[in-house]
């Protein structure tokens, strides 16, 4: 991979966790539930297994810089 | 009453935890005379043991009783500790290498000693070490605090509960004192993994068990009052400036350093950290049992036994004693107590490193390498029962409250420490008065976000809703660390030129 790209591609998988966990309006509702679990809560915690996803791509990437 | 069972397994689980601790000193053996050796495990901990480590400095009492207390008392707002949690981990990632490498090459072991060489400033550095230390205390205290709701569950009904409380909680402590004096961070490092497994298999117990014999999550919801359900619109700017503050709080607290440090490469590093989102699935199941309490009539009406003020920090234990098998439930308590138990010692040991390298030796630079060990392992000691003695003098509450504080003054040494890591254009003088001014202007806010009372929010009113005070002080850190190196370095090349 070029590496400016390679540079945008690190960001991006530090960034867009970030800006989902900050943006609060995107999973602040109720619904759809899952068992009964509001959307805010099971959203979050399954955002967890999504970053991750998303920082393990991050460390293995940087690893390949190296 | 609670069956003896409970203790019986409680105990017999202790005795394991203790023989553990004290068989750290044997396991990947070093020379524990040196410090690095004796406070970050002599810098060889792998991808996993680093897991469990700083896992441990996340699976606190913060997560056994702050978070959880403060869901049951208010609602939604305390689950923001889920999406804090994921997001200090991006911080971890892009700040915390760099401080590894440094700290391999140079031989650094705290971040103050890296802030002293990076900027040769003593004063910069000693007060770096003095914020560290003193926004640790409180957290510590909560590590008690949490341990206490155990055996106040534990011994409820029991003659003379308080004093045998009391008297456990000190038995627990020497315990702790002599095998981290023996052991050092492999101690901490092997008891860590021990508690982390009981707190898993407890986690994941809970949230099967008690959703099926309360007929589902919705019933809990629909037990608890309002807004449980999500966040109340007004609420959201707290939400966001709460998941912000503490995230870049979290990696700044001596304990999190040391956890860092002690990793034994850097990829290690990175992949442990990549993974550590994980261990906040627990941290939203713990989360929750602040709503699932309200659909438990046993738990509930246990708890209305207790002040109300102080019936938040019960609720976990409570659920569990009354949801699930008494021998089970020893198990789950031990996990909890011992969930204090060990963060506390890494914390102690974190304060004792730079209490004795960035403050004594600075006083006395002629430290032989005996005596700083000697010093190093009689302050963690010294730390731990300072904050023991803290606990029981101050009603439970304010640890919790003290500990929101902890987080906006640790927060204040991020300008020197992350951006003094990652940026080439800040100078001491602009990072010592930048601290100061975050330090007073956070306190300030506090003070007058509590009408100068007792310290119950860390919210400051603007115009644009509630926000979390330790972003807003920071923000006036930031701007005159990186304002006045600015003016500074204008000056400083007007005067090169001026010469020519």
């Amino acid at each position: 991979m070029h590496s400016s790209i390679k540079y945008v591609v690190l960001a991006l998988l530090v960034l867009i966790p970030s800006f989902v966990n900050l943006g609060v309006p995107i999973y602040n509702r109720d619904s759809p539930e899952l068992f009964g679990l509001p959307f805010f809560y099971w959203f979050q915690t399954f955002w967890l297994f999504a970053c991750t996803g998303f920082y393990f791509a991050y460390a293995k990437l940087v690893e390949n810089k190296a | 009453m609670i069956s003896s069972d409970v203790i019986l397994v409680f105990v017999s689980l202790f005795i394991v935890f203790i023989g553990l601790g004290f068989y750290g000193k044997y396991w990947r053996k070093g020379d524990l005379n040196h410090v690095h050796e004796w406070s970050l495990g002599g810098r060889r901990l792998g991808t996993t043991l680093v897991f469990f480590l700083i896992g441990a400095d996340l699976y606190t009492a913060y997560s056994f009783v702050a978070i959880p207390s403060g869901v049951f008392a208010k609602g939604s707002l305390y689950f923001f500790a889920i999406p804090y949690v994921m997001l200090t981990f991006a911080v971890a990632l892009v700040a915390m290498p760099k401080l590894w490498t440094l700290s391999r090459e140079k031989g650094y072991i705290t971040a103050s000693d890296f802030v002293k060489d990076r900027f040769s400033s003593r004063t910069l550095a000693i007060m770096i070490a003095i914020t560290g230390i003193v926004a640790e205390l409180p957290y510590i205290a909560l590590q008690i605090v949490g341990m206490q709701a155990v055996l106040t569950v534990m011994l409820a009904g029991y003659a003379n509960a308080q004093m045998v409380g009391e008297i456990s909680l000190l038995i627990a402590f020497v315990i702790l004192a002599a095998f981290t004096y023996s052991s050092g961070l492999r101690g901490a490092a092997l008891t860590a993994i021990f508690k982390d497994v009981l707190v898993w298999i407890t986690v994941i117990v809970v949230i099967i068990a008690v959703p099926i014999s309360i007929g589902g999550f919705g019933n809990a919801f629909k037990a608890a009052k309002e807004n449980y359900v999500t966040l109340p619109e007004n609420l959201v700017p707290a939400y966001a400036t709460l998941i912000l503050g503490s995230a870049l709080a979290l990696y700044l607290y001596p304990h999190a350093i040391t956890g860092v440090l002690s990793a034994q490469s850097v990829q290690k590093l990175r992949y442990s950290t990549a993974l550590l989102p994980l261990y906040g699935v627990g941290l939203a199941i713990l989360a929750l049992m602040g709503v699932l309490v309200y659909a438990v009539p046993g738990a509930m009406n246990f708890l209305s036994g207790f002040p109300e003020g102080s019936r938040g920090i019960l609720v976990v234990p409570s659920l569990i004693l009354y949801s699930l098998p008494a021998w089970f439930s020893g198990i789950a308590l031990l996990g909890i107590f011992v969930g204090g138990l060990v963060p506390a010692a890494i914390m102690a040991m974190a304060q004792a490193n730079l209490l004795t390298r960035n403050i004594i030796k600075e006083i006395k630079p002629d430290l032989s390498n005996n005596s700083e060990i000697r010093i190093t392992k009689m302050s963690s000691t010294v730390f731990k029962f300072v904050a023991l003695a803290f606990v029981f003098s101050v009603p439970a509450t304010y640890a919790i409250s003290l500990q929101l504080l902890g987080g906006i003054l640790i927060v204040q040494i991020l300008p020197a420490v992350f951006f003094g890591l990652h940026t080439k254009s800040l100078r001491k003088n602009p990072l010592i008065v930048g601290l100061v001014a975050g330090i007073a202007s956070g306190i300030y806010m506090v003070e007058m976000a509590n009408s100068f009372g007792p310290l119950t929010s860390s919210l400051f009113k603007t115009a644009f809703g509630p926000i979390y005070i330790a972003v807003i002080a920071l923000a006036i850190n930031l701007a005159i660390s990186f304002g006045g190196s600015a003016v500074l370095h204008r000056r400083a090349i007007k005067n090169q030129t001026g010469q020519l």
